[in-house]
């Protein structure tokens, strides 16, 4: 880097009135009156009052979400039988960057595929709801809901098992469908 | 047992009263606070805890808009655990907050809320054997802080059938009964000090060292930062808020805030309030401006810049010791504003209601608007007073949702080159104002007592106005023409770095160094 490369900005000048403050100081009292005014006046917060107000109740424009491309808590999809639609390919194991995905196999019980998942766990404090999981998966068995609001009491509870990831699919696949 | 407690002096009462009012004030001005900061910043602030807090049934699901808060933030303050670091020192980190409180609390005392009432007193002075002794015993009735008008009326009923030829003479067995009739006036405030002013400012500077005892005590690098920021802000912002309150005081003549108030409650041109911010707009932002310095509060607020200090000087502290200072903010808040209602706002002075009601105009003399015989108008006029105060603190909070902090740079040099010369200016201006119009101002004697205050007539208040005008008129021109100074924050040259280009040493050189 040569002398010749650096660009010096003089600082403008400032007008009489910037340089006294108090007109610049009261035109930003003006903008804060004004939100003030909004908000108590006409009512216009930006707020959403959670527990009573949710974000998919809300357009995408009032700041909801969109429930399509959300990516909450996962999910284990069922096929048509009602079986788990993994075959335990470990792909989204693999391709986790939080390394949350724990998969042991065995032979599958079924003709249609070879392999199955006895234990599929997945440590939803570690998962950094990347999605790629998703991506990576041959059999869209593995699926991220717009499930949030998801708590426990423990860790050890926040460890999804596979029953449990089976479960969230139960209670969403009505809202959205594979 | 009751008449103790009647007997009591109005001090006594208005003590009681106004630091619980001040104290439930403070804890919801806290609330008014995070709530004008939702206001301004699109949201709505705390509105889930209500009056009922979730236990008290029938109202504990009613949300009250958040009425709640401070008595749970109060309640969570006291009950915490009263967490004392290691390595602080002991008896400083406990009186720190101590001294802040009490310093902010006792200056309340001489802020004039009501103007000055004037009571009567029937008392029996039968057993007054000669004229000294009666006058003795009527001057005893007098309440404590309250001071006598006149002489007492001394009537002598029963045992003088010819002094009082009206009424029916009374059988001669009952003894005469001689009764004095006292007037007397008292300040409708806690301390009626001569020297309010004075006090206030004496008082108020005293919290400085909480802030910066508390920094030190705290044997921490954050708070010892705090501490000495506060200390130097401080110093400097209360030459000019001593400048300005000076010019006031010029003005009037008195350094008693109950009697520049009282001067105020009059009409220039017939209508327009003679409150001094209307001659004196200048003095008032400098005024303003150093209170928002002294409180501490944004933009001034670098004693506890959390960016850059953790906390400022009260990052070690926890529980009710942090209150404490949390508390004397505020309660420096509310006496600093009533100072300034007092000296600026005409104080309990509600203009032309006295045209609608005249028990509020006085109805003693025109020459005292303040005094009034009637106690309800002394409450009146306590809540008018109040009513000010709180509109000043609202502006406090806005200001400081609205401007961003000053570098401590800047900060000094807003007072070193921009308000002293101001305020110097403005004192000078104000003096030359009242020398020269001193002839046009009708003089106004106390029938009481000996006291002599100018009332500040209307074409005095028009060229203290002029006055304020030419200063900042000057104050621009001279801004100008101030020579530009050093950039203040350029960086440093370190030979060798490619930000700057001062050719690297010679290798000999760099060697010797290391």
């Amino acid at each position: 880097m040569k002398d010749s490369d650096v660009i010096v900005l003089e600082e403008p000048r400032l007008s009489l009135g910037d340089q006294f403050y108090i007109p610049q100081a009261l035109i930003g009292l003006g903008t804060t009156m004004k939100h003030l005014f909004d908000v108590v006046v006409r009512g216009e917060d930006r707020v959403i009052q959670y527990p009573e107000e949710k974000r998919e109740q809300l357009t995408p424009d009032q700041g909801g979400m969109v429930l399509r491309t959300y990516r909450g808590v996962h999910r284990l999809n069922k096929d048509e039988a009602g079986r788990v639609k993994c075959v335990a390919c470990f792909m989204c194991s693999t391709a986790c960057p939080a390394r949350c995905i724990h998969i042991e196999a065995a032979e599958s019980p079924w003709d249609d595929r070879e392999k199955y998942p006895v234990k599929f766990d997945i440590d939803e404090l570690r998962c950094i709801y990347c999605g790629m999981c998703e991506e990576a998966c041959p059999v869209d068995a593995i699926e991220l809901t717009s499930v949030y609001d998801i708590v426990g009491l423990t860790r050890q509870e926040m460890i999804f098992d596979k029953s449990k990831l089976l479960k969230v699919y139960d209670q969403t696949v009505e809202k959205e469908p594979m | 047992m009751i008449d103790w407690i009647m007997n009591l002096p109005a001090w006594v009462w208005l003590t009681f009263i106004v630091h619980g009012v001040t104290m439930g004030t403070i804890a919801y001005l806290i609330l008014l606070e995070r709530k004008t900061a939702s206001w301004v910043q699109d949201r709505i602030g705390p509105n889930r805890v209500g009056l009922g807090f979730g236990i008290i049934p029938f109202v504990k699901n009613w949300k009250m808009w958040g009425l709640g808060q401070p008595m749970a933030d109060g309640l969570k303050f006291l009950v915490k655990e009263d967490y004392r670091p290691a390595g602080v020192d002991r008896i400083l980190f406990t009186i720190a907050p101590m001294i802040m409180i009490i310093a902010v609390i006792v200056s309340i005392a001489v802020i004039p809320w009501g103007g000055t009432h004037q009571a009567v007193k029937v008392v029996d002075v039968s057993g007054a054997v000669d004229p000294a002794a009666v006058a003795a015993a009527a001057a005893d009735a007098v309440p404590l802080g309250a001071r006598m008008v006149g002489q007492p009326v001394i009537q002598t009923a029963g045992g003088d059938p010819y002094a009082t030829p009206t009424t029916p003479p009374t059988p001669p067995t009952a003894p005469p009964t001689t009764t004095a009739t006292v007037t007397y006036r008292y300040a409708f405030q806690i301390a009626d000090l001569d020297i309010g002013v004075l006090f206030i400012l004496a008082i108020l500077s005293l919290a400085v060292y909480g802030v910066v005892v508390g920094g030190w005590a705290s044997n921490n690098k954050y708070s010892f930062l705090g501490g000495l920021r506060a200390t130097a802000q401080m110093v400097s912002y209360e030459i000019p808020l001593g400048l300005s309150v000076l010019a006031i005081v010029v003005m009037f003549g008195t350094l008693d805030l109950g009697l520049i108030v009282e001067k105020q409650a009059h009409y220039w041109a017939g209508f327009i309030p003679a409150w001094n911010i209307f001659a004196q707009p200048l003095t008032f932002l400098m005024f303003l401006v150093c209170i928002h310095a002294e409180a501490n509060r944004a933009p001034f607020d670098l004693a506890e810049a959390e960016q850059e200090l953790v906390g400022g000087y009260h990052t070690e502290y926890s529980s009710m010791r942090f209150a404490l200072f949390f508390l004397a903010e505020y309660a420096g808040m509310i006496t600093t504003s009533a100072v300034c209602v007092a000296l600026f706002f005409g104080g309990w002075h509600l203009p032309w209601i006295e045209w609608l009601w005249a028990p509020l105009a006085g109805n003693v003399s025109d020459a005292q608007p303040g005094l009034t015989t009637s106690l309800l108008a002394c409450a009146i006029r306590s809540m008018v007073f109040f009513a000010k105060t709180l509109a000043i603190i609202f502006v406090f909070m806005w200001v400081r949702w609205t401007l961003p902090r000053f570098r401590f740079d800047q900060l000094m040099l807003l007072a070193w080159r921009g308000m002293i010369p101001i305020s110097l200016g403005l004192m000078l201006v104000t003096t030359v104002g009242v020398y020269w119009m001193a002839g046009a101002n009708p003089r106004f004697v106390d029938v009481g007592g000996a006291v002599n205050i100018t009332m500040i007539s209307g074409p005095m208040a028009a060229v203290l106005l002029a006055g304020n005008a030419v200063t900042l008129l000057g104050a621009m021109l001279i801004s100008r023409m101030l020579p530009a100074m050093a950039p203040m924050n350029r960086r440093l040259r370190i030979p060798g770095s490619r930000f700057t280009h001062t050719p690297l040493p010679a290798i000999g050189a760099a060697a010797s160094n290391a």
